[in-house]
């Protein structure tokens, strides 16, 4: 009898614990149905083919947001041409060379841990300060995309590190077995075999420069008009979200219209992302053997 | 272990390789492309400084383009402070100050280009119609904290206050002469809109923003009501004609004598030519 009432408390937890998992499931599901929801509310109607090609007018008001979608794709290309290689490099160099916890690899992860940790208005003013006085960039896209370059490399390094150190161990010593050099292990084997992983890096990265604006308001600036260069100022997407929502009156709705459109252009940058690093690494892969 | 084989990658794969490659070096030449056009324009000017006068004065500098090809003006945000500072150390050759220029700021010129007027808001389901100056001095400084000691209902006050280097806050506590330290401020703001968004949604709240903002987003249906100050309404008439005790300037700042190109924006700035934008961003255009 005791028995029988113990197997059916646990079944009670068992339920219980299931239900409130399925609970907070729903939750999180609903809260980005919420902010989603609560989006195409006030922006959907505002959002059309002409919205995307027009120049802004009335401080934002009315017109599209043609020159701040362009700004904004120069500012990531900025970002990523930089960020990318230098990431890259750094995150095989971690991965590869310097895997034990000694030497110089624990000193740099440190220093990356703590650059992730920096608050973005801080990368804005050495942006602002560096970039824009130090080097005589003014207010540019150059100036930041280069800011946002430095404020996404530790995410992009240490999740293309984790990437690449998920790759077996078995797969390096196979090559090295056959008498490859390494060279050839890291390009055919292991950067094809963490493409998936680094892709995920590389999606991170592209999330959190996309969603920037601290960063940006100092250095890439205010300025709505399309550039002519990358030594222009350019308005980011996030910026001029940031000053439909704050700073102009009435300009509620078309801050949701082009949030709504930050949303699609990260959703569709990380499917092109994962789409692109699968293909083209994956290339290499299965040409090679 | 003594034979070391070359090992060569297929060709094919050396092949498959090229079109990628071929088009990072085709986005690269883009980019180069891109930048290099940076052609030399006549004249560029810049301005920088306050947040409320940025959208107002690119909305002036759009249509100083217009009219006058060749001539590029940047506008950069950051706060009157700023504004100031970037107008002395020349970072900008015009400053964005949305307020009088005080007496040690006495080294540079304003040209007003709008006046802003700042308005007392509850929340719209608030049954108090109007509060004396004294009264708003004793809820900023904490010695009234309920409602109820106003006439309303028995419910704490939300004390919506601005953040410090705001020209707003700086307006507010001279204008009742506050010192910011003494303020016990529930709810601390950036913006106008933060503020009416504040407001909006707290029954109990009381706040300041730009009149311009508030009648607008009162219009609008926003559930905020305004208060009259020292028994005036705080409408637009009554903050052109100077009758509305809160109102502040918004000036273009230079550090004299002003840089080429400059002094003909500033009059551009103040003509009437652009009276019709100074309106359409709810400020009041400067009597002449």
């Amino acid at each position: 009898m005791a028995k029988r009432g113990a197997a059916r408390f646990d079944r009670v937890i068992d339920t219980a614990l299931a239900l409130l998992a399925w609970l907070v499931a729903l939750l999180v599901v609903g809260m980005v149905g919420w902010i989603v929801a609560d989006l195409l509310r006030q922006g959907l109607p505002r959002l059309s083919w002409a919205f995307l090609v027009e120049l802004p007018g009335d401080a934002g008001r009315s017109g599209g947001i043609r020159p701040i979608l362009i700004s904004t794709l120069l500012i990531l290309g900025v970002c990523l041409a930089v960020s990318v290689p230098i990431g890259l490099a750094t995150a095989v160099f971690l991965a590869e060379f310097q895997r034990g916890h000694r030497g110089f690899g624990p000193l740099v992860r440190y220093s990356l841990d703590t650059l992730a940790g920096v608050p973005s208005i801080v990368f804005g003013l050495f942006g602002n300060a560096f970039f824009s006085i130090t080097l005589g960039l003014g207010f540019s896209i150059l100036a930041g995309g280069l800011t946002l370059a430095c404020m996404v490399l530790p995410l992009l390094i240490r999740s293309m590190e984790m990437a690449l150190r998920a790759v077996p161990a078995e797969h390096r010593l196979a090559t090295a077995a056959l008498g490859l050099p390494q060279r050839v292990s890291l390009l055919y084997i292991v950067l094809p075999a963490a493409a998936p992983g680094l892709a995920v890096g590389l999606v991170l990265g592209i999330g959190r420069a996309l969603a920037e604006t601290a960063a940006l308001l100092f250095t890439s600036g205010y300025v709505d008009r399309l550039p002519d260069s990358l030594l222009d100022s350019g308005r980011a997407l996030s910026v001029h979200i940031f000053d439909l929502a704050m700073n102009v009156p009435g300009g509620g709705s078309q801050a949701a219209a082009t949030a709504l459109v930050l949303v699609a252009l990260v959703l569709l940058i990380n499917a092109f992302t994962s789409w692109a690093a699968r293909r083209w690494l994956g290339s290499l892969h299965s040409t090679t053997f | 272990m003594t034979v070391q084989p070359k090992a060569r990658p297929p060709h094919s794969s050396g092949r498959q390789q090229r079109p990628a490659i071929r088009r990072a070096v085709a986005g690269l030449a883009l980019v180069a492309a891109v930048a290099g056009c940076s052609a030399a324009r006549e004249l560029k000017l810049s301005l920088s400084g306050s947040s409320t006068v940025a959208p107002l004065a690119a909305e002036i500098a759009k249509r100083y383009e217009a009219s006058h090809p060749g001539t590029r003006v940047d506008v950069q945000t950051g706060g009157s402070s700023r504004g100031i500072a970037d107008a002395r150390s020349g970072t900008a050759q015009i400053g964005l100050v949305s307020r009088a220029l005080r007496p040690e700021e006495a080294d540079l010129v304003a040209t007003t280009i709008g006046i802003d007027g700042i308005a007392l808001i509850v929340n719209g389901a608030n049954p108090v119609r109007s509060l004396s100056d004294d009264q708003i001095r004793a809820v900023y400084t904490g010695a009234i904290s309920n409602w109820r000691q106003l006439g309303g209902a028995d419910a704490p006050i939300t004390v919506v206050t601005k953040a410090e280097g705001r020209s707003t806050l700086e307006l507010f506590l001279e204008h009742f002469r506050l010192d910011n330290r003494r303020i016990r401020a529930s709810v601390v703001i950036g913006d106008n809109q933060q503020g009416i968004l504040t407001v909006a949604g707290d029954p109990h709240a009381l706040g300041y923003v730009s009149i311009g903002t508030a009648s607008q987003e009162a219009t609008a249906g926003t559930p905020i009501r305004l208060l009259p100050l020292a028994g005036i309404a705080p409408t637009l008439e009554n903050v052109r004609s100077g009758r509305y005790p809160l109102s502040r300037p918004l000036n273009l700042v230079i550090q004299p004598p002003p840089a080429a190109g400059v002094a003909p924006f500033l009059a551009f700035a103040r003509s009437p030519e652009v009276h019709d934008l100074v309106e359409a961003q709810y400020f009041v255009p400067p009597a002449r």
